[in-house]
């Protein structure tokens, strides 16, 4: 099991994020630009490589902050806060990316939503640090068959569906999915190994 | 494999959002359901999709938005309750009490003019909201209308070559396109029908060296009318090295190379 790795619930200690959430709920403005300061650059990163343009990016990158702003209290600060920032910058610069479709107003329902995040994955964020993850899952998606890692991107950055990202490369959708589902479980399965 | 197993091989593509409309569909009644098992798969799985956003090349944003975000909070923010004092008033000497009462009229006071200046603040954060607004929206105009103007010039630049690009389908209308040695290629159309769902053009050069694949260029769409125009600004091939312009219909986002038979074509003499 995924989480088997990870330590048990007694050791958790609290996470400079919760404490930062914790404040923020009291509306203390040195909590969010403390928030503001570990996390903008990897939501900004992840915007800009979805969009391509700066001021878009930025556009985007405000929205999510003044959702954690505003909507703070709806955040349950057990869960951990990196993952949620990125899942809400994801999907609100994928609405921007994509045109007005059936696809595109599911996103734009559930963006306002607080996406149910694993609470254990705390444990997992300290286990490495932010850094040495992010040089883990780029090593491990980095080591995939280049074919695998484009669809792979393609699903992640440009919010394609199987279809079509078969279609964009020439590929059978049977593959399409096996690539897409296998490469993620690879990818568990490596930062399991890396705890 | 019962249904059950087949729900939960689902669930990473359903994380990352890569299912198509049916099987999206299916595994979301499903978690509807109240399967436990897939719900908590699920969380798992968009811890893991999240992690994706590290393959991203590393930028930071401008000091600008800090700015801006900062403003914005702080207008938002309440102000900060005052404490009450610890004292006990039988204690308390009468020139201390006086200095309390100077020092609750200083508080009042501060306070009536922070939200005095707070208020000043937000007026002057909504004024310069609103002229922001203006200036992107006067920035915008103006890329459109220097991009109007360089596809204005590539259709009447006498160093234009003019390529016209005959339907397959004789019930299609035709497309022209202009190519500017120095200043890129348009295309346009009139009366083209409307796509399906998801569909786009995609225009392709075709090299003239044998063996060589079709190079992609812009997607477009034309609009209700069936009017499009689109333009690309840096060819990735010479006109000389070029056999012809073709068209063809591809899923959005546009392909790496051509998923059908090309609608249009057009050669260059």
């Amino acid at each position: 099991m995924f989480l088997a790795a990870f330590p048990p619930k007694g050791s958790e200690q609290v996470s400079p994020d919760a404490t930062l959430m914790q404040q923020l709920l009291r509306r203390d403005v040195g909590a969010f630009e403390e928030l503001y300061e570990r996390h903008s650059r990897i939501v900004y990163s992840l915007v800009l490589r979805i969009l391509r343009q700066g001021p878009t990016a930025e556009e985007v990158v405000q929205d999510v902050f003044l959702q954690l702003w505003r909507n703070s209290s709806q955040y349950d600060v057990r869960r951990p806060l990196v993952p949620w920032l990125l899942t809400l910058a994801r999907n609100r610069a994928l609405d921007h990316l994509r045109l007005k479709s059936e696809r595109q107003r599911r996103r734009e329902e559930q963006t306002e939503e607080f996406p149910q995040i694993a609470a254990a994955a705390p444990e997992y964020e300290r286990a490495l640090d932010e850094k040495r993850r992010a040089e883990r899952v780029r090593a491990l998606i980095g080591s995939l068959p280049a074919a695998q890692k484009k669809a792979i991107e393609l699903a992640y950055f440009e919010g394609l569906s199987h279809s079509e990202i078969a279609a964009s490369l020439h590929e059978p959708l049977g593959t399409v999915k096996s690539w897409i589902r296998n490469g993620l479980l690879r990818l568990k399965e490596g930062l399991q190994a890396s705890s | 494999m019962n249904s059950h197993d087949q729900y939960r091989e689902q669930i990473e593509a359903y994380a990352i959002g890569s299912l198509d409309d049916p099987d999206r569909a299916l595994i979301e009644a499903h978690l509807a359901s109240g399967c436990a098992d897939c719900a908590k798969a699920l969380e798992e799985a968009r811890w893991l999709v999240s992690q994706l956003a590290y393959l991203a090349p590393d930028a930071a944003p401008s000091d600008m938005l800090k700015g801006r975000l900062l403003r914005t909070v702080r207008a938002e923010a309440p102000a900060v309750p005052e404490r009450q004092s610890p004292v006990r008033a039988a204690t308390v000497p009468w020139w201390l009490w006086a200095g309390v009462a100077a020092l609750l009229l200083f508080s009042v006071y501060s306070a009536w003019n922070e939200q005095r200046l707070r208020s000043a603040v937000a007026d002057l954060e909504q004024q310069a909201e609103t002229q922001r607004a203006e200036r992107q929206k006067l920035e915008q105009a103006l890329v459109a209308a220097k991009l109007q103007a360089h596809e204005a010039m590539i259709w009447s630049d006498p160093k234009s070559v003019k390529i016209m690009l005959p339907a397959k389908d004789p019930k299609m209308p035709q497309l022209e396109a202009m190519w500017h040695p120095e200043m890129g290629i348009c295309v346009r159309g009139w009366k083209v029908p409307t796509l399906g769902d998801k569909r786009v053009l995609q225009l392709w050069l075709i090299p003239k060296k044998a063996g060589s694949k079709p190079m992609p260029l812009v997607t477009f769409w034309p609009d209700a009318s069936g009017t499009f125009s689109a333009m690309v600004e840096n060819p990735p091939d010479a006109m000389s090295e070029t056999q012809a312009l073709a068209v063809t219909e591809e899923p959005i986002g546009g392909s790496e190379q051509p998923t059908g038979a090309p609608m249009w074509v057009g050669g260059l003499s």
